[in-house]
């Protein structure tokens, strides 16, 4: 099998990674790449801790052979701290204690940010269901949802961009 | 470990398809084939998978090659003539937000959560472990054709027969056709939470009433509830001619129930399962009874 190796973009920084067989996108980022916000929880698509963004669009980095993304532009909750929208997002984790243990924290955020890109002001019913791939073991959700929907109102005030 | 490949077109997949046989698996999505290869050998450890506890194993991880069908263009959406035509590779995300009738989409909605949703494909589902398949049950309800293409050329079958006769893929499935269903559709999915809720059943139905409300044409169809997704075809029978009313909607759930043969799994019994189906056939019954009869 000859070595495979793909050329994308990781947080606006080119990268060339080895990318043989099935080789997952959560190994090439945390284990090539050190980009640890993506957490390693079932490697089954079931938990969302390794949740990140292909090309903009919500993704399971356990379940993504890296083989195929030639050319994508993935962003990690690394990359999304230079927005000041998920700082917003942080901050308002931090305000409702939306942060427990913090295993599912960085995958909540990127979900959270997916959701705020799309839907500016959403419905809370449309929080619950945009973090509903994401578990929590232990804040119950309740302050989670409560936090982005913060973030979404402090956001539509102008006070992040 | 597996060679990834990724072919641009149809015929170079066919190729690949020949060369290697029995040796290559095909992955869209991924959703389910990858859980095999990134799985810590949980049945080891006493906990079953539902990717390995079911019949029929998926074969990615052991394959010598494994083929993305990604870039196949496999993800077109049309309706013409009316016949609707759905790529193997369209998302859920793309059928839940798309104009395809609003059952169909509705079930699309209800496949895992939104990271999933973008990944998942329609192809995929016709293939997954029970009690996966909740858009493979909506699209049983609407007499839905898979089309496969293999070496020996194109094959379609009427995914009714695909079930009945051990669900083996003919090649790589490359769309969906279905008539443009006639009459009231409507999709039930039963689990234990609102959003991206582990499934214990789903039901799909299709009822056509002719003039009076009486039924003219039934299709009930069961996701979660045997081996594969399958149809109640003596729950069905029992509802021609008759009006969509109590007494015939409890003899249905009752035959639909009788007939099904649910698994236990982690997320409910057999025995739940079986009770659930009574009450949710009885329930999209009610549903697809409301409304002014024709
Ligand atoms: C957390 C989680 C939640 C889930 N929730 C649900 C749910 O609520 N409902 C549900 O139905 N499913 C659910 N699933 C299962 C799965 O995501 C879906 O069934 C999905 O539609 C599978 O599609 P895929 O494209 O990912 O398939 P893949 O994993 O790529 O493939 C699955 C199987 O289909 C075969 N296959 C795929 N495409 C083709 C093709 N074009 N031609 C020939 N063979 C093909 C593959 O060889 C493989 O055997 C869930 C999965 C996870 C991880
Ligand atoms: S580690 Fe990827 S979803 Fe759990
Ligand atoms: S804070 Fe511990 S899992 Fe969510």
């Amino acid at each position: 099998m000859t070595a495979k190796r793909v050329s994308l973009t990781v947080n606006g920084r080119g990268e060339n990674i080895a990318a043989d067989g099935l080789t997952t996108l959560q190994q090439v980022l945390r284990e090539a790449l050190d980009y640890n916000s993506v957490k390693d929880g079932c490697t089954q698509g079931s938990c969302g801790a390794c949740s990140v963004l292909v090309d903009g669009e919500l993704r399971i980095a356990c379940l993504l052979p890296a083989g195929g993304l030639q050319g994508a532009e993935v962003t990690t909750l690394e990359g999304l701290n230079a927005r000041n929208s998920t700082s917003v997002i942080q901050q308002s984790f931090v305000e409702h204690s939306a942060a427990q243990c913090g295993f599912c924290t960085s995958g909540m955020i990127v979900s959270a940010q997916a959701l705020l890109d799309e839907n500016p002001a959403p419905s809370r019913d449309e929080i619950m269901e945009a973090i509903s791939g994401n578990m929590c073991r232990c804040t119950g959700y309740l302050p989670i949802v409560e936090a982005v929907a913060s973030a979404a109102r402090k956001l539509a005030k102008g006070d992040g961009a | 470990m597996a060679e990834y490949l990724l072919p641009d077109t149809l015929a170079e997949a066919g190729e690949m398809m020949a060369a290697h046989g029995r040796s290559l698996a095909i992955m869209a999505g991924g959703t389910s084939a990858m859980r095999c290869g990134t799985c810590r050998g949980r049945r080891g450890r006493g906990i079953a998978c539902i990717e390995c506890a079911g019949p029929r194993l998926v074969s990615v991880p052991n394959s010598a090659y494994v083929m993305g069908i990604q870039r196949l263009g496999l993800d077109r959406l049309e309706a013409d003539n009316g016949v609707l035509n759905i790529g193997a590779g369209v998302t859920m995300r793309n059928l839940a937000a798309s104009d395809m009738p609003a059952a169909l989409c509705q079930a699309a909605r209800r496949v895992g959560g939104p990271a999933l949703r973008n990944m998942a494909t329609v192809g995929g589902n016709i293939f997954a472990r029970q009690p996966y398949g909740t858009v493979a049950a909506m699209l049983l309800a609407m007499d839905a054709v898979p089309v496969f293409t293999g070496p020996d050329g194109s094959r379609e079958v009427a995914l009714a027969e695909f079930y009945t006769s051990g669900a083996i893929a003919a090649g790589l499935l490359t769309h969906i056709e279905c008539p443009h269903p006639q009459g009231r559709l409507v999709f039930v999915k039963c689990a234990r939470q609102r959003f991206a809720g582990p499934t214990v059943i789903t039901v799909a139905v299709r009822i056509e009433l002719e003039t009076g409300g009486k039924v003219a044409a039934a299709r009930i169809a069961l996701g979660g509830a045997g081996e594969t997704p399958l149809r109640a075809e003596a729950a069905e029978q029992l509802l021609i001619g008759e009006k969509l009313e109590a007494p015939a909607i409890e003899a249905a759930a009752a035959a639909a129930k009788a007939a099904c043969a649910p698994a236990d799994d982690p997320v409910a019994s057999a025995w739940y399962r079986r009770r659930m189906v009574g009450v949710y056939v009885a329930r999209a019954l009610e549903q697809a009874g409301e409304g002014e009869a024709p």
